[in-house]
């Protein structure tokens, strides 16, 4: 992952986690896949930046966890996103869309 | 919401620490395990595939602290962390965290409690409503007043030198003239005492201090009653019945707060009152430093037995202080005017003008707060003094404590390092070293709060004791002075501890850990670090001259103090008990007073242990004078002379041990009414009788003639510092009395069988004040001996720093030149050249702290020069002492690690680390 990467993936982690997560609930490599997924293999969510995402937001209310069992009949953690974290999603898509159009409108300027 | 949330999940990390971190690791080893499997599926051997699942997820450890680190609470832990480990490390150097608690402790509480007295006793405002409006009235001119009398009751200053005279006395009917302008007053009110009143009809016969106020006393200052009611104007008026109201604490004490307690009645020199009320908590006095139990209404001063008014409270005489409420928004200035007017007319015209035009009286409305000063003119030079050698202290203490922490932290420059190289970020060291430094300044103040609240309380004991009226101080410890003291002490501690911790934080970790085994090879740190010794040696020098300022003052008091106390007083001042009594309160006339006396006599002295007894109007040496204008026998001049007077009983000289020179002493047929003698002092007949033989010649003052019968020696009888004043002996044949005995043992031991024999005789007398005579002079010198104990004190700790400095400084030194001392001797050094290498150090610091130290000494200690006496500001006896004292002192403060340099071993030394 380029440092490029690195720091756009910073600002808008959160809502990259509560839109994989809005489709249904996942376990950490879930999310992980999910994200690489939806943005076309652009953004590579390493455990290290994944985890303590996860578990802030678990803290901060918009993600709730529980135990359950894998495809491959294994224990994970899974997460589901709670009602505050769909405000959340409809909150911070708002303001990216915000600063998406800004952007735009200042490169084509 | 998302708080909400977030302090639950805070609160559950905190409490169930081991259930969430057992989850996480469950988390991911799930994690792990999924990627493993997903590697197998593509056709990866389990062991490889394991393998590269670790390494994507980049280590399972460093991804839990990421989410340990991130998680709600953290801080808190790693903070509870922090304070654990601190704790740890202080309690494996106790010496060091010993004495710099001790040090901000001392620092801070000696401080807070002198401010805190400082405080009562010149700060605090009048504790009523809206004391910035009141206003005492006082007046000046070229010349004392022509009255028929006057007297003052130490509210306010009065004073006098030739050419000013500035007091605060008021006849009432001046009082009533100059103050009832509702334009410019809300209300107005005068008062004077208070007086000792018998009281009895509240178990045995007590005496209590009664303030005599206008009925409009409590309106004017806005105090309202606890219990009952205050004062009003109609008990003012003439045949009034008589009232008093208590005040609260004498309330509390001497009634134990019954709420029963209106409508009582009590008996007030054997008058009958009724006490209507008692006054408001919160208003604990007026005048600072003096305290009232019970108000009673000025009309009643004839019935009390008082003549300060005269013939009766609107008398002739310039007893009452005057105290006005100015009106909101009246100023001061412009009342004034307006009083100095209606002052003048009443003052200048009628029959018996007071004052000369030439005099150029004048009125002026001084504030309550600075024209009310009370004892506060007694005390605030010394406490001034004291509180600026209680900032020295302060620094003394600071210095000290940066000092200490300056070498701690040197000493753990290695540690730092080596934390730095393990991975631990720079803030988190710095951290760290904060929570130490936070922990010590706060165990310190902690400590010192407890200091400050005793200390606070042994000096309010300490100087009521000695003031000639009970002190009603409210002492408390200022919080504003705790805040600054302790902000000071954490600022000291967080500088200099966190100072070092910065710069080792920024000192390259491997040079820091290579250290040891380059030995003393000077690396860039090694050279960088001498710096730092030279700011230690800066501070120990600090701390040298700033306890040789406070020895120096310490010991000009101690020099003064032995002066005084080896003064001659003229009579044999050991072994002397005094007893004050005054029958007349309890309704006694002249002929029963002297049978008193005489039984008293005769019953004291047969006491086992009395060697004999007398008495007299006044003790000597007591704070207590009387003089009188004479016109001696044979003096050319028609202006009458002064002289101090004192009334005294048959056996008086013999009992003082005063030799009678020539004639004879005052005898019993004298004091029972014979014809008028006294006898005089040397200083009498030389100034006055120069060159005639004073036996038989006669001097008089406005009323009465004495002829003189006897000479006795010169006594001291004002003040220790005096010179010898003329004096007349005159028979005591009315009024109240001081009883001297003379014992054959220590004076106290006799005290109880003394009370017993007065309660046998009358109980309805009570015993107004016992003393022994060295007491009586103590408290005579009790400006001088309260700062010799606190200076002396605050000197000693100083001392005692500056040691604990020389130690931490020269212990560091020894330790971190450990190798190089090995070497030394190794290469053939002596070890008394080791010691003497440490010492000489030792010795440079102090004599350069010496020199700065006596220096300021000499500038500093003529503010002393009003308190001082037989000695100079510049004493060299004192200068010699103080020098000797901190030398040697010091000296053996290094002789410690210096003595533990010699005796290093040097193959144990090169192998050192």
């Amino acid at each position: 992952m380029s440092q490029n990467q690195t720091k756009l993936l910073q600002g808008t982690l959160d809502l990259l986690i509560l839109k994989a997560v809005g489709d249904g609930e996942l376990h950490g490599l879930g999310v992980s896949r999910r994200i690489e997924q939806i943005t076309r293999g652009t953004f590579q969510v390493k455990p290290g930046s994944l985890f303590p995402a996860l578990h802030r937001m678990e803290e901060a209310g918009w993600l709730t966890p529980f135990w359950g069992d894998s495809e491959n009949n294994r224990r994970a953690k899974y997460y589901r996103r709670t009602k505050a974290g769909e405000r959340q999603v409809v909150l911070e898509t708002k303001q990216w869309a915000t600063i998406a159009e800004a952007m735009a409108s200042a490169l084509k300027a | 919401m998302r708080l909400l949330s977030r302090m639950k999940a805070a609160l559950r990390n905190l409490l169930h620490k081991q259930q969430v971190d057992a989850d996480l690791d469950a988390e991911i080893h799930s994690y792990v395990d999924a990627i493993t499997e997903e590697r197998i599926a593509a056709g990866v051997g389990p062991v490889e595939a394991r393998r590269k699942a670790l390494a994507e997820v980049g280590g399972a450890e460093q991804v839990k602290q990421a989410v340990r680190d991130r998680r709600a609470g953290a801080g808190i832990e790693t903070f509870w962390q922090d304070v654990r480990y601190a704790l740890r490390v202080l309690r494996k150097s106790p010496g060091f965290t010993g004495v710099v608690i001790a040090t901000l402790a001392l620092g801070i509480g000696a401080n807070t409690a002198i401010f805190s007295l400082v405080n009562a006793a010149l700060l605090q405002s009048i504790p009523v409503e809206h004391p910035e409006l009141l206003v005492v009235l006082r007046w000046s001119a070229h010349n004392w007043p022509h009255p028929s009398g006057m007297s003052s009751f130490g509210d306010c200053l009065m004073e006098g030198k030739t050419g000013f005279a500035t007091g605060c006395s008021l006849p009432f009917s001046l009082f009533r003239e100059v103050t009832h302008r509702p334009d410019l007053f809300t209300s107005a009110t005068a008062f004077a005492g208070p007086a000792n009143l018998d009281l009895a009809g509240n178990g045995q016969a007590s005496i209590a201090k009664g303030e005599l106020v206008s009925g409009s006393y409590f309106e004017t200052l806005g105090v309202s009653p606890a219990v009952g009611r205050v004062l009003i104007d109609g008990d003012e008026k003439k045949g009034a019945s008589p009232v008093a109201v208590l005040d609260y604490g004498y309330w509390q004490s001497a009634f134990g707060g019954n709420p029963a307690i209106v409508g009582r009645a009590i008996r007030l020199n054997d008058v009958a009152f009724t006490i209507v009320g008692v006054t408001d908590r919160t208003f604990t006095r007026l005048t600072p430093g003096k305290s009232v139990n019970l108000y009673v209404p000025l009309a009643q001063m004839k019935a009390l037995g008082l003549g300060w008014g005269g013939s009766d409270y609107d008398g002739e005489r310039w007893w009452l202080t005057a105290l006005g409420r100015l009106k909101p928004k009246m100023k001061r200035t412009q009342a004034e005017a307006a009083v100095n007017l209606m002052f003048l007319n009443a003052t200048m015209r009628g029959a018996k003008p007071a004052w000369k035009a030439s005099d150029d009286p004048r009125v002026e409305l001084e504030p309550a707060q600075n024209g009310l000063a009370g004892f506060r003119r007694l005390l605030s030079e010394p406490l001034q003094l004291l509180m600026a050698a209680m900032c020295i202290v302060l620094l003394v203490a600071c210095a000290n404590v940066a000092g200490l922490m300056l070498v701690r932290s040197r000493s753990r420059e290695r540690e730092m390092a080596v934390r730095l190289a393990l991975g631990a970020s720079r803030s988190r060291v710095m951290q760290q070293v904060l929570t130490e430094s936070l922990l010590l300044s706060l165990a310190g103040a902690s400590l010192g709060i407890v200091l400050a609240y005793a200390g606070a309380h042994t000096l309010a004991a300490f100087t009521s004791e000695n003031l000639y009226q009970f002190l009603q101080l409210d002492v408390q410890p200022d919080a504003t002075v705790l805040l600054f003291t302790i902000g000071m002490a954490l600022l000291t501690g967080i500088a200099f501890g966190l100072g070092p911790a910065v710069k080792g934080a920024r000192t390259r970790a491997a040079m820091e850990i290579n250290r040891g085994t380059m030995g003393c090879v000077p690396t860039p740190t090694h050279v960088g670090r001498r710096r730092w010794p030279g700011l230690g040696n800066i501070l120990v020098v600090v701390q040298v001259a700033l306890s040789i300022v406070m020895l120096t003052g310490a010991g000009l008091m101690l020099r003064t103090l032995e002066k005084l106390r080896s003064v001659d007083a003229g009579f044999d001042t050991r072994n002397i008990l005094l007893l004050w009594i005054d029958p007349t309160l309890a309704g006694y006339d002249n002929a029963r007073v002297q049978n008193l006396y005489d039984t008293m006599q005769q019953k004291l002295a047969a006491l086992p242990g009395v060697v004999s007894a007398s008495y007299s109007s006044d003790a000597m040496l007591d704070g207590d004078l009387w003089t009188s204008g004479l016109k001696v026998e044979g003096q050319s001049s028609s202006e009458p002379v002064e002289s101090q007077m004192l009334r005294v009983g048959p056996r008086y000289f013999e009992t003082m041990r005063l030799p009678v020179m020539r004639g004879r002493s005052v005898n019993i047929a004298d004091v029972r009414g014979g014809p008028p003698v006294a006898v005089v002092n040397q200083a009498f007949v030389q100034q006055f009788l120069k060159g005639r033989d004073p036996i038989g010649m006669h001097f008089r003052s406005d009323d009465k003639k004495w002829m003189i019968v006897g000479v006795v020696r010169n006594a001291k009888y004002d003040s220790l510092t005096d010179e010898d004043k003329p004096t007349a002996y005159v028979p005591l044949t009315e009024g109240g009395a001081a009883f001297e005995l003379r014992t054959a043992m220590s004076p106290a031991a006799l005290i109880p069988t003394m009370r017993k024999t007065m309660h046998d005789l009358d109980q309805n007398v009570p015993v107004m004040r016992v003393q022994t005579q060295s007491e009586t002079i103590d408290r005579l010198l009790f400006v001088q001996r309260l700062m010799e104990w606190l200076l002396g004190g605050f000197a000693g700790l100083g001392l005692g720093l500056a040691c604990i400095g020389l130690y931490g400084l020269l212990s560091y030194e020894v330790a971190s030149r450990t190798r190089e001392i090995g070497v030394r001797t190794a290469l053939g050094a002596q070890r008394k050249n080791v010691l003497g290498l440490f010492l000489r150090r030792g010795l440079v610091a102090l004599l350069l702290g010496s020199v700065a130290g006596l220096g300021s000494a000499a500038l500093v200690t003529r503010l002393l020069a009003s308190m001082l006496y037989g000695v100079k500001p510049l004493d060299p006896v004192t200068f010699v002492a103080v020098l000797l004292l901190l030398v040697g002192v010091g000296l053996a403060a290094c002789f410690i690690p210096a003595s533990r340099a010699m005796q290093v071993d040097p193959a144990v030394a090169l192998r050192y680390e």
